[in-house]
């Protein structure tokens, strides 16, 4: 997974050469996202542990969670540009402010959406293979991440990028002498 | 069926439970998001005289500035690494003999070890040396790295 995001990650940057997002598009599509996954956690906690994968599979919290790892691989593999919350920006909340004072490189906030793909794939399959509240537990931490992105701008996305990075997993594409 | 029953004993959870849970978890989140906002862009100062050999920087490929450099680690996916790199771009531009040098730490994973970069940005203030006088994590603020770089400069 990491993989492939990693040969996606140069294509992306020479998009961003010739077109910068409005910084604030992500940080309202975090909003949202952080609302659903507290319906999740809500939904989860109420609902239990269902015994059997077909009660797991029509769970209200699952298919809501379901639904929001998609938006989250829309986010990753289409790109920022093409998210439907950026959408819904763009259309809805742009015109209604001013214009932004300066536009951000569409690389970083695409990673985070491949982030949070990681996470809500992670939680899912555990909770289809029977790990009990494995939606509950993988929402709260993805409620955390989009909570502290959209009010405090705070970049999950860069931390775990940097972690990868040390560690030798992405890079290495280029030798010394930056 | 004895272990669906034992399971549904874990399941009962009422409404103000969950509400209660719910409302830890905001707060919690919130108490972080408060806490790392704290230490972003805080400087930490380190006196000449605790420079020895092993604190000078030197990077194969990176001239340093003839008074002090602004030595930035960054990663193409960190958006406040652009922010930052603009603030000491502008710095550099303004101030005679200070460089700016933004290194993509991606493809030098070994800087970030060295350096030991645990977050991006990281910024080092160095003098002319190349001794390390300052240390801030995070997206930088114009004036504390104004102040740190005053102190570099007047020694």
């Amino acid at each position: 997974m990491t993989a492939t995001k990693a040969t996606a990650t140069p294509a992306a940057s020479k998009d961003a050469a010739s077109k910068g997002i409005d910084p604030r598009g992500p940080r309202f599509g975090a909003a949202i996202t952080a609302v659903l996954l507290i319906v999740v956690i809500a939904l989860g906690l109420l609902g239990g542990n269902p015994a059997t994968l077909a009660e797991r599979l029509v769970q209200p919290s699952f298919l809501l969670f379901a639904v929001i790892s998609l938006v989250f691989a829309w986010g990753a593999f289409a790109g920022i540009q093409r998210h439907p919350y950026g959408v819904l920006f763009r259309n809805l909340v742009r015109p209604r402010l001013k214009p932004p004072v300066e536009l951000e490189d569409p690389t970083p906030p695409t990673f985070a959406q491949g982030v949070g793909f990681v996470i809500t794939a992670v939680g899912i399959v555990l909770y289809l293979v029977g790990v009990p509240y494995a939606i509950v537990v993988a929402a709260a931490a993805a409620f955390v991440a989009a909570f502290l992105n959209s009010v405090f701008a705070y970049c999950l996305g860069c931390q775990i990028y940097l972690l990868l990075a040390r560690a030798g997993v992405l890079g290495r594409k280029r030798p010394a002498a930056a | 069926m004895t272990r669906n029953a034992r399971l549904s004993t874990f399941k009962i959870m009422d409404a103000a439970t969950v509400a209660i849970a719910l409302a830890g978890l905001v707060l919690a989140a919130t108490l972080l998001g408060v806490l790392h906002r704290a230490t972003q862009g805080r400087a930490r100062t380190i006196p000449a005289r605790w420079n020895t050999d092993a604190r000078i920087v030197s990077i194969e490929g990176v001239a340093l500035g003839a008074r002090a450099t602004l030595l930035q680690f960054s990663t193409e996916v960190c958006t406040p690494c652009k922010s930052t790199a603009r603030v000491l771009d502008d710095l550099a531009a303004r101030t005679e003999s200070v460089t700016h040098v933004d290194l993509d730490v991606t493809h030098r994973p070994d800087l970030a070890s060295r350096y030991r970069v645990l977050q991006t940005p990281t910024t080092l203030i160095l003098d002319s040396y190349g001794a390390v006088r300052a240390r801030i994590g995070g997206a930088v603020r114009r004036d504390i790295v104004v102040a740190e770089l005053q102190k570099v400069l007047a020694a």
